[in-house]
Order: C-alpha cells, then sequence, then structure tokens
C-alpha cells in the first residue's frame, strides 16, 4: 500500500487497468479476475467513461459488487475540451454503471490536445465539473491523464486547478523520449499531486513480445518510481497471477539498476517506436478525435464497438466483430 | 493587382473585341464568339506574365516562387499526363522542381527526367535521399539512381528526406551518416546545394540546424494553421534566416487540401499566405492540370500580402488550428513514408494509418 499523495488514503502499488478488462472472452471471467485482483490485494481500479462503449464500467461494477468498500474506484469523464454539464452527464452513467453512489477518484480523460488545457479551464469548461462532483461529494479526488506530450500534463497544472492525481505512462522507453518521468514526475511531487503510471508495458506489451524487455523488468522499473500506484491492463487470468507474483514479490529496482535499464533500451527508445501513444492517434478514442476534429479508424475497438452498437442485436455488447 | 480581377478585366476587354467584329450572319457569330471563349477558358484563366523569381538564400541563385511538388507526379494516371504537367509549369516561368528517391518507388523521379528531357538547363531540380538513419554509403547510391531516373548528371538541389523521428538529427550526423554524403557529393560537383526537410516538430529542424553544419535549404511545412500551431513559421524560419539558409515552404494547404476541405482558407488565400512569407519557394503537389491553373493564377505576377492581411489569415485559421486537426503531418502517422517507418521500425501504413 502507498500513500495517495498528500491526502488521507492509501492505494495498492499495483492498480487494476480497465481497458483491458474489455478483451476478457465474456462478464464471468471478468468478474473472476476482479474477484481474484481484490482477494490478491489490488485496491486500485481504473477504468472511463469511453472505454468499450461502458461494457469495462459494467463489467467492473459487477466484479465489484459486495466489494465496493475495500477498493478505490477510479473512472474518468471524456468531455475532450468540451463543456462541464456534459462531463457531469457521463459521471452520472458511470455511477449507474457501477452501482455505486461514488468514486474515489475522478479524472478527465486523455488530456493530449495542446488546446486541452485552455479549453479544460476555460468557464463552462470540465473543470468546474470537477469542482461540482467534489463539492457535491460524488467524487473524492480529482485528476486527469494523458499519453501523448509532457508539454501538455504541464500545461494542465499551469492552470492550477487543485488536481490531486495526475496519470501518465511511465516505463523505462519513456525515460528516454518526451520523457514525462523527467519532465513531469519531479512537479507532481513538488506539488504534492498524486503521480499514476501507467503503460508499464507500452500499452500492449509490444517490447515484451519482441524481446527487448522482459514483463517483470517492465513492471519493476514502473513500480520504482515514486508513484502511487502502476496501472497495468489485465485481459485475463494468466496476467493477472503474473502482475500479482510481480507485484506481491516486489522489491524497488536500486537507482543504478533503473539506469542500468534504461540505458539497455535507449536504442529502442529514441524514436519512440514502443510509445506510439506519443507519435500518433493509435491510442486516442473515438470520442477524443471527434471533438477535437480528427479522422476515426475503423480498426480501433471503441469504433467497432460503435459500429456494432448499430447492428441492434438486443445485447447491449454484440459479441460479433467485424 | 489582384489575378481575378485582372481576370475579368481581361475577359471584358476580349469579349468587347469579339463583339466589335466586322458583321456576320448570327449562327457564325454564336460559333465564333463560342470558341473565343472556350479559347479564352483555357488560355486566360492564366494572367499573362511570368512566376516570379526569389533568391535562394545566399547561394546567388535565383529560383520560381512557386515549385512543383514531386509526389504528385507519380499519382497522376499516365506519363503523359506529367509530361504536360511539367511543360505547362515551365511555360510560365516555374523552374524549381522538387522530387524524391522513395515518391512511389521511383516513378516520380522518372516521369521529371522524361519531361525535362531537353530542357534540363531552364529546370532547377530537387529531389531528395531516403537514408532514414542508414549511413552514406546507402545515400551516394541513391544518388546515383536518382540521377539516372532524372536523365541528368547532376541536381541543383539535395535534401535529406522526411527529418521526423527525434533520432533523426543525432542518426543523420553519426560518423559516416548522411551528412557526410551531402558534403561528398557536393565536393564531387553531383550535386550544387544541399539541405534537409521534415514535417513534425520544428523541435527536430532546431536540433538539425544546432549541427552547424553548410546546409543551403531546409525545407518545411508553412502555411496559416502552422502561424499559430507547434508553428515552423515562429521557431525555424527566423532562424534559417538568422543563418542565412533558405527556407522552402511545403503543405501550404494542409497536406492534401485539408485547410479548403474544413473551410479555413481558400486555395487562393492559402496559396498566398505561403508564398507571402520569407521564403524561396512554395512547393506544391499538382495533381491535375486544373490544379495547376488555380496554382499558377496565383504565382504569375505574384504580389506578396502585406502584413495586416496576414495577421487576418493567421486569426481566422486560429480556432481550426488549435489542435492539430489541420496538420495531420504533425499530429499523426498519416504522412510518414514507407521507408522511414521501415527503417525507424514502425508499423506500416496499413497497420498505423494516423
Amino acid at each position: 500500500m502507498r500513500k495517495f499523495g498528500r491526502a488521507e488514503a492509501k492505494i495498492s502499488a499495483l492498480g487494476f487497468g480497465g481497458h483491458h478488462l474489455g478483451d476478457a472472452p465474456d462478464e464471468k471471467t471478468a468478474i473472476e479476475m476482479i474477484h481474484q485482483a481484490v482477494d490478491g490485494g489490488i485496491t486500485f481500479f481504473d477504468n472511463c467513461w469511453e472505454y468499450r462503449r461502458g461494457k469495462t464500467e459494467i463489467w467492473m461494477g459487477a466484479g465489484l459488487r459486495g466489494r465496493r468498500d475495500k477498493v478505490f474506484l477510479m473512472t474518468k469523464t471524456c468531455p475532450h475540451g468540451r463543456d462541464a454539464s456534459l462531463a457531469l452527464e457521463m459521471l452520472e452513467e458511470s455511477l449507474r454503471r457501477f452501482q455505486t453512489d461514488h468514486l474515489d477518484l475522478w479524472q478527465v480523460h486523455g488530456m493530449g490536445f495542446d488546446n486541452d488545457p485552455e479549453l479544460f479551464i476555460r468557464p463552462n469548461g470540465a473543470a468546474e465539473a470537477l469542482t461540482r462532483a467534489k463539492k457535491d461529494g460524488k467524487v473524492r479526488f480529482v485528476g486527469f491523464t494523458g499519453h501523448k506530450n509532457p508539454k501538455v500534463h504541464l500545461g494542465m497544472l499551469e492552470t492550477g486547478f487543485p488536481f490531486d492525481a495526475v496519470q501518465m505512462p511511465l516505463n523505462a522507453f519513456d525515460a528516454n523520449f518526451r520523457s514525462f518521468e523527467q519532465q513531469v514526475l519531479p512537479e507532481l511531487l513538488k506539488r504534492g499531486i498524486a503521480p499514476l503510471g501507467m503503460k508499464p508495458l507500452s500499452g500492449h506489451g509490444e517490447p515484451i513480445s519482441q524481446g527487448v524487455i522482459t514483463a517483470e523488468e517492465a513492471l519493476r522499473y514502473a513500480m520504482s518510481l515514486p508513484v502511487a500506484t502502476t496501472i497495468s491492463g489485465v485481459d485475463s487470468l494468466e496476467v493477472l497471477h503474473q502482475n500479482l507474483q510481480i507485484a506481491q514479490n516486489f522489491t524497488p529496482m536500486t537507482e543504478a539498476e533503473m539506469n542500468a535499464l534504461r540505458e539497455r533500451v535507449r536504442p529502442e527508445a529514441g524514436d519512440g517506436r514502443f510509445e506510439l501513444y506519443k507519435l500518433s492517434l493509435k491510442f486516442d478514442n473515438p470520442e477524443a478525435r471527434l471533438a477535437h476534429g480528427f479522422p476515426i479508424d475503423t480498426q480501433q475497438s471503441e469504433v467497432k464497438d460503435m459500429l456494432g452498437a448499430e447492428m441492434n442485436t438486443g445485447h447491449p455488447f454484440p459479441d460479433k466483430q467485424f | 493587382m489582384d489575378s481575378k480581377l485582372e481576370w475579368n478585366r481581361r475577359k471584358f476587354i476580349k469579349g468587347a473585341a469579339v463583339l466589335g467584329a466586322a458583321p456576320l450572319f448570327a449562327g457564325e457569330i454564336a460559333a465564333k464568339r463560342g470558341r473565343a471563349m472556350a479559347q479564352d477558358r483555357d488560355k486566360s484563366q492564366i494572367p499573362s506574365g511570368t512566376v516570379p523569381k526569389k533568391q535562394l538564400g545566399r547561394t546567388g541563385v535565383q529560383v520560381s516562387a512557386m515549385g512543383l511538388g514531386g509526389y504528385h507526379l507519380g499519382s497522376v494516371t499516365t506519363d503523359q499526363a506529367a509530361v504536360e504537367i511539367v511543360a505547362k509549369a515551365l511555360d510560365h516561368w516555374v523552374t524549381f522542381f522538387d522530387n524524391a528517391w522513395e515518391y512511389h518507388d521511383g516513378l516520380s523521379e522518372e516521369r521529371l527526367g522524361k519531361a525535362l528531357k531537353g530542357k534540363r538547363d531552364q529546370a532547377f531540380v530537387m529531389t531528395k535521399v531516403c537514408t532514414h538513419g542508414r549511413d552514406k554509403k546507402v545515400a551516394m547510391r541513391m544518388l546515383e539512381e536518382s540521377l539516372r531516373r532524372l536523365q541528368t548528371d547532376h541536381l541543383d538541389l539535395w535534401q535529406i528526406h522526411e527529418v521526423v523521428y527525434y533520432n533523426d538529427p543525432d542518426l543523420i550526423f553519426a560518423p559516416s551518416g548522411a551528412a557526410e554524403a551531402l558534403a561528398d557529393a557536393k565536393q564531387q560537383g553531383k550535386v550544387r546545394f544541399v539541405g534537409f526537410t521534415g514535417h513534425k516538430d520544428p523541435e527536430i529542424h532546431l536540433k538539425m540546424l544546432a549541427h552547424d553544419f553548410a546546409f543551403d535549404t531546409v525545407q518545411m511545412p508553412l502555411n496559416c494553421c502552422d502561424a499559430t500551431f507547434r508553428s515552423f513559421e515562429t521557431q525555424v524560419l527566423p532562424e534559417a534566416q538568422r543563418r542565412g539558409v533558405a527556407a522552402l515552404g511545403m503543405k501550404s494547404l494542409g497536406g492534401s487540401g485539408e485547410l479548403i476541405r474544413h473551410g479555413v482558407v481558400t486555395p487562393e488565400q492559402g496559396l498566398r499566405y505561403a508564398m507571402s512569407l520569407p521564403v524561396a519557394t512554395t512547393i506544391s503537389g499538382v495533381d491535375s492540370m486544373e490544379v495547376l491553373d488555380q496554382n499558377l493564377r496565383v504565382a504569375v505576377n505574384f504580389q506578396p500580402l502585406d502584413e495586416p492581411a496576414m495577421q487576418q489569415l493567421r486569426e481566422r485559421a486560429r480556432p481550426f488550428a488549435a489542435d492539430g486537426r489541420n496538420e495531420l503531418f504533425k499530429m499523426t502517422t498519416k504522412y510518414d513514408g514507407k521507408v522511414g517507418r521501415e527503417q525507424h521500425h514502425m508499423p506500416t501504413a496499413q497497420q498505423l494509418p494516423l
């Protein structure tokens, strides 16, 4: 368990990433994964209004039934520059899907476009929704997330809004390339904001499947940074077991070990090939793209879900994908 | 004078001349008028005159204020269509011809070579080398191939293509890297001038320039959205000027006409804006005679916009610029070519279109 920034709360050093939950074969498996995660000591649960058209929030809500008090539940709102009222509508929908009356942490999702800070802090922007939700007791803490550009994160901090948490990609590749570790992490520690790491395995484990780094090295590196938690996506019981084992036996790397790993992956880090979330729209959801006027990609899971929803099978998440 | 006004004026005079001709039968008059107007439409869309010349940095050479982009020469359906586009451009004194070793696997260079046969002396021929981090031997092999395809014994300008990955400057300036190839080729007289190009991030361009290499040119995207978003205009252009390196503009309409499609500016406004910046030329891709005519209408007798008019266009573009939606080359992988992706171990365009 680690301290959540300067707040009176503690969270598990390993967090359960919500996006990959949508890749579980069915709801039953997803529920089993959540039960085992809670039993294994994970308390931090990540999710997002726009993941898989709501499927991941609904499945996580089902998995946490009767266990809500044991966990620190986070989800994200997705106005992407649009009004506070929309952000608050999304909050109500998230609470309904989770079957809960409050969140422990509510974050503004996907700050990655250069004008996001300006749109966030403007009158009627999402900042007002965060303040409102906290005041109404619907959320305990607030924050923002993003995977694109350290400069945008710093722009968000410069708005002066009192964030409790900030989420960002942290891994050994990031340490060498447009680095959140170097540019954003120290600033958060200075301000007493809880840093939340994500993408410890670079998103979908590409450098692991290509043999550049092992899952254990990657996860240990990320967890050894001065963060409140490291959120890792889990799409199967096998991956959950692997993560739990690494986390339960976790000993932080020494600075020398971390440095050696940074140096080792430097040749593969310099052009961003394992951090496509910084260089492309691959990890930008359709909501973000449309709100910012970018083209969508029909190969993306959320877009497939959107198209699938039009098939009107009577099921909320049609299994048939195309 | 505004080219559109000029064209209206000329049309009016010409029309009056036809009406004032000797009396003929009504049918004949109508037929003759029809022919004259058809001819008129073909020709006088473009005002008489030439595309003005501008200094190419401190090289002492002049190039046309508008350049013909090479990529699209490979996109048109036939060789003949490409040859005709080049011929018509030359007729109006477009002398700057852009190309790259990797465009359409060589087809763009081959077509330009064919089109410039017997006219090589009238043209300023540029192509680009596509090592994407590999060493100078690869670069020199590409140069020989480019010369062969272009049917010439020398280039006027040879540039390192698509410096868009953040470690490219390190790779280019590594021992035996592409920078050495530029110096060698220049020394051997195979190329007169050298430079580099890229569309991603002003930071990368500035890193290239900071190496103090004797670049003659630097090519970059310049348009009225760029003016307020990750701006080459405000960050790189002044630095190039300070160093006496000639700036070459590209993507004046967003790369594929995004600025037009999204109603930011008209093609005329977009081109005028880019051409009014302190650049040696503005390279514009042309995939049809209609587009060439549209470009020539702006470029022939071109007079730059004044600063208030420029500022007005920047302000107009600002809301469309702030998240980069009209400059996908900065924000996505859409404009990153196949060879560069391979060398940098990035997914293919099919796997990662954006």
